[in-house]
């Protein structure tokens, strides 16, 4: 099974078909994909401005990370069933989008990132959980994350602009012709 | 207001907004990562004044640390949503969502001012109060995406139907 033949099975699925014939659904479920999105960045922006030095400075960033993980995980969840559903509603569509493949790489990159921080820097947070300026690598870890996460926001709402005219015209093709 | 905006939509500003076909989409994600910061500040303000977050902070410190997020980004989502309105006049105007979306929004606002009134003299806020203005703010952000789907959501009572 290729990725394309899993796309498509998506998009074949109960949940496409529902969206597509449902009036309703894309307006509700864009809207909480709004809502789901908007409370990841901003959780992990407090998360990331604490590591960075700027805000929060007096509170330890285990504290502060801890108490955002929550609604940045039920948010993250939310945000990719959403997501999920938005993609079955069209499929073919989002598959062959090049804005929705760079968004699905900077994810991958963001979940990286924050992997690599959890097994790199913050293992020794205990000698740094209260100093306003924390470790070169945790410095780095939430620079790359505010903007990997804007870049996710902004590469998202580009999608929704390029969707179906994402392709290049042969040359030769008169499109005017090829209308019956 | 139909005539207004369709007078507006022909102006020579709204008609270079519009052609310039990437200032609309990155008007938008702007907008969105300032939904984010504005929502959560809203979210940390109402569970502090329900206290579920940032207990061991007094309720004046946490609404200084985020009343500033939710000044500047109030302000930002303005203009953007401004330059918006005026790219899509008649999009905006004829929609029911969006006259909820501006009537909620008043309502948000005065909300958290009522709830900062009271954080910032860490005096009692009403807890009803601070739920409601979360639910307020969710249905904004909701009626700001609905503005797209104004038939879909509205059926017959829309003016476009």
């Amino acid at each position: 099974m290729t990725l394309h033949d899993l796309a498509l099975a998506v998009g074949n699925s109960g949940v496409g078909a529902w969206m597509r014939s449902n009036l309703h659904a894309m307006p509700v479920v864009e809207a909480t994909h709004v809502l789901a999105a908007a409370t990841v960045l901003g959780t992990v922006l407090v998360v990331d401005l604490r590591l960075l030095g700027f805000t929060d400075r007096k509170r330890a960033v285990t504290v502060v990370s801890r108490e955002m993980l929550g609604f940045t995980w039920a948010g993250f969840v939310l945000a990719v069933i959403t997501g999920v559903m938005m993609f079955a509603a069209n499929a073919n569509t989002y598959y062959g989008n090049t804005a929705f493949r760079i968004k699905l790489l900077l994810l991958a990159a963001a979940g990286l990132n924050m992997a690599i921080f959890n097994l790199g820097a913050l293992r020794s947070v205990v000698q740094w959980d209260l100093q306003q300026r924390t470790p070169r690598a945790a410095r780095v870890a939430a620079a790359l994350s505010v903007l990997l996460w804007v870049s996710v926001i902004f590469v998202a709402r580009w999608i929704g602009f390029t969707k179906g005219y994402d392709f290049a015209v042969p040359d030769n093709v008169d499109l005017d012709l090829t209308i019956p | 207001m139909q005539h207004f905006a369709q007078w507006l939509q022909a102006t020579p500003l709204s008609i270079a907004i519009q052609s310039t076909s990437w200032l609309i989409p990155l008007l938008q994600s702007i907008h969105i990562v300032m939904i984010g910061l504005v929502f959560v500040a809203v979210l940390l303000l109402v569970l502090r004044v329900l206290g579920l977050a940032r207990t061991d902070e007094l309720p004046s410190v946490v609404w200084s640390r985020f009343a500033p997020w939710l000044r500047r980004g109030v302000i930002v989502l303005a203009l953007t949503g401004l330059v918006l309105i005026i790219s899509e006049p008649v999009r905006e105007f004829t929609a029911i969502s969006f006259w909820l979306k501006m009537l909620l929004l008043a309502l948000g606002l005065s909300a958290i001012a009522v709830l900062g009134k009271a954080l910032r003299r860490d005096a009692p806020a009403s807890r009803g109060l601070a739920v409601l203005t979360l639910l307020v703010w969710i249905a904004v952000i909701f009626f700001g995406r609905a503005i797209a789907y104004d038939v879909e959501v509205w059926g017959a009572l829309s003016f476009k139907a």
